[in-house]
């Protein structure tokens, strides 16, 4: 059974259900037990009129129209008509021309029973006598017989109707559904193909199904965000590396060339540095796509971030002293938890330590500040050098984007870009400022994140605070 | 003097070089190609260093590693990895090997691991005085206070970590990256010479106004502490 067809009737079993239960109560609520009490007499009441005639005769049934007009209560009606719609004998004051037309058992009919002044309801009961006049019994019901009688019948034409319609309904209900994910189908089917621009259209109604389409939109978007960057990045790398290899190849060309023993002994051993920042560089590629992918959440776990800021502080005092700088840092009064990665965020740190006494340690200061609040921590590296103007700081972060472009062998320009991808590990961003004067480098990683969800979009960064 | 080395290695090329080199230090090296066969043969107990590539057909290093140590089988083991972020070295650390190199690597990088490992297992097996003597150098660990020739050196805290590490491996090459994983603890490569600013300030401490230097530096690997 196809899934239309299934919809289909479920929205016809509902829509049968919900009138079926309106109609029961309608009904409920009109039906009069006293109407029916009155069906049942006056169909006894013509049977047993019937009954005298068959058993005595027509002067049995004269009798008996007699008795009863004399004796009974006076709502009885009863009356033999002849063929031609006259009344023989009865209490009725005149025939309504609609009794004239003579049909076997039950009817409602607007009657004047004779010393009535106002006809009215009554339910009747006519049986054709064997010399061919027409027995006619019933009682005056009082008002609302016909209007229930008909009401009773519209209820049950309602029911059908309501049935019909909630089958019409389900089926056109499907099939909006089915058009509504068959769109949605179909772009998958596109995009299956290889065609990854193409997006599901959204209609500006923001029902359930514009929001699956947006929702897909924007895991699309961001798979073709991700698609673009590896092919940046295998771009850049394949670029990148072509350097450092070339420098590579050219060292042990010397190498092999060389005569002398102590040269060649030199040379080699650039060979091997070579390799290593080569190796560097690929580790480092890979760590940062580690991050992006978050694996390694896995190896979280409570620490004091406070601490570590200050054992990285340490071990880099020597090396801004040796610079002729000075580093300081500005340690919180209090422990500063963090749920993370240690030996990850140690490197990010340490990157951006790297990267102020690289660029920024002929300012004479390096500053470091573990800035804890109610929802972040802010890890902030803050040098006196030159800076970055605003509009390269996107290119800053970018891999392999060293605003230097003489590349020499220090730093490949990956330093930023896998601090910001251990951030984004960590649901959080990695912000670049003016410290006027200055590059000012912060960590803002969330204290409660939901490290199980979705990360914040790295695409998506707020304006940094200055 | 010569120990025994299992060597589990697929790789033909690296497992004769290693194993070559290794002979040439005097140690005895069995090799294994696979992590079942390197299982079976490490399971005796009778090797005092275990060699072991993280990837490995048949069964993988850090399964190999597992059983081990689920049979209470402490033999020191160093894993051999291409695998070098720094969620793996964690993840290898954590599986219960004692190191964890990243290929590819210095053949004087893996000697200095392996002979630190070694010299590890023989304090494990004869523990010696707490004091710590390396020439005219003394060391008391408990009390963390160094004289050299009678006179006290003043040292910051990790410096005496420092120095302490290098007078555990004494005579022995210790490199750059041992130094950062195990005075640090961090298991990153910095780009920069910080380990190198380190010790030539303990350099400076431990040596200037001394004939004899203590610290020397070995090209190309790192550096030895020796009388």
């Amino acid at each position: 059974m196809s899934t239309t067809l299934r919809i289909a009737l479920l929205a016809g079993l509902l829509a049968l259900v919900s009138n079926l239960a309106v109609i029961g109560f309608i009904y409920y609520r009109t039906h009069d037990e006293a109407v029916a009490t009155v069906h049942q007499q006056v169909i006894e009441q013509g049977k047993v009129l019937a009954d005298v005639y068959r058993s005595g005769g027509k002067p049995a049934l004269d009798d008996a129209i007699r008795d009863t007009m004399t004796y009974a209560d006076p709502q009885t009606a009863v009356a033999v008509l002849g063929r031609d719609g006259r009344q023989i004998e009865g209490n009725l004051d005149a025939v309504p021309p609609s009794l004239a037309k003579f049909r076997e058992g039950y009817r409602n009919a607007l009657i004047r029973l004779r010393g009535q002044t106002t006809p009215r309801e009554a339910a009747l009961v006519m049986h054709e006598l064997p010399d061919g006049n027409w027995l006619l019994s019933g009682r005056i019901a009082g008002e609302g017989l016909a209007i229930r009688d008909a009401l009773e019948g519209s209820l049950l034409i309602a029911l059908i109707v309501a049935g019909l319609l909630g089958l019409l309904g389900g089926l056109i209900l499907a099939n909006y559904v089915g058009q509504r994910i068959g769109e949605i189908a179909r772009v998958a089917d596109r995009i299956s193909a290889r065609d990854l621009s193409q997006r599901v259209p959204v209609s500006s109604a923001d029902d359930a199904f514009d929001q699956l389409g947006r929702q897909i939109n924007a895991m699309l978007d961001r798979i073709s965000t991700l698609m673009e960057e590896l092919r940046l990045l295998t771009d850049s790398l394949a670029h990148d590396l072509r350097s450092p290899v070339s420098r590579l190849r050219s060292a042990a060309h010397a190498a092999a060339q060389a005569t002398d023993v102590s040269e060649q002994e030199e040379l080699l051993g650039s060979v091997i540095r070579q390799a290593d920042s080569l190796m560097r560089i690929l580790t480092t590629v890979l760590e940062i796509s580690r991050s992006e992918a978050l694996t390694g959440r896995k190896q979280f776990a409570w620490f004091d971030v406070g601490d570590l800021a200050a054992e990285l502080a340490e071990m880099y005092d020597p090396l801004v002293e040796e610079g002729s700088a000075t580093l300081v840092y500005d340690r919180p009064a209090w422990p500063v938890p963090l749920f993370g990665h240690r030996q990850l965020l140690a490197q990010a740190i340490s990157n951006l330590i790297e990267n102020a006494i690289r660029y920024g340690a002929s300012g004479g200061e390096i500053r470091i500040r573990v800035e804890p609040s109610e929802r972040n921590i802010r890890i902030e590296v803050a040098d006196r050098g030159p800076g970055i103007p605003p509009e390269r700081r996107e290119e800053a972060r970018r891999r392999f984007g060293r605003l230097d472009t003489s590349r020499s062998d220090e730093g490949a320009g990956l330093g930023l870009a896998l601090a910001e991808s251990i951030a984004h590990l960590h649901g959080g961003q990695l912000l670049l400022a003016d410290n006027k004067p200055g590059l000012l480098t912060v960590l803002v990683l969330p204290v409660h994140a939901d490290l199980a969800g979705e990360v914040q979009e790295p695409g998506h960064k707020p304006a940094a605070a200055a | 003097m010569g120990r025994k080395i299992l060597l589990v290695e697929d790789d033909r090329e690296t497992a004769s070089y290693l194993a070559k080199g290794l002979s040439q230090e005097g140690h005895s090296v069995e090799q294994a190609t696979n992590g079942q066969d390197g299982l079976f043969r490490a399971t005796d107990g009778s090797f005092d260093l275990i060699i072991l590539d993280r990837m490995l057909p048949v069964l993988d290093g850090l399964s190999v590693l597992k059983a081990l140590r689920a049979a209470r089988i402490e033999t020191p083991v160093l894993i051999l990895s291409a695998l070098a972020s720094v969620g793996d070295r964690i993840e290898g650390l954590e599986q219960g090997s004692d190191d964890y190199l990243v290929k590819p690597f210095s053949f004087a990088e893996l000697l200095a691991r392996v002979n630190a490992l070694l010299r590890r297992r023989e304090a494990r097996v004869n523990p010696a005085d707490h004091r710590l003597t390396v020439g005219d150098l003394e060391i008391d660990p408990l009390s963390r206070s160094v004289r050299r020739a009678g006179r006290k050196l003043d040292l910051k805290p990790r410096e005496y970590l420092l120095l302490e590490y290098f007078a555990r491996n004494e005579g022995r090459v210790v490199t750059r990256t041992m130094l950062l994983e195990q005075v640090w603890d961090y298991h990153f490569d910095p780009g920069t010479n910080v380990i190198d600013v380190h010790v030539s300030r303990l350099r400076r401490k431990l040596d200037e106004g001394f004939e004899k230097p203590l610290l020397h530096t070995v090209r190309g690997a790192g550096y030895m502490l020796a009388a």
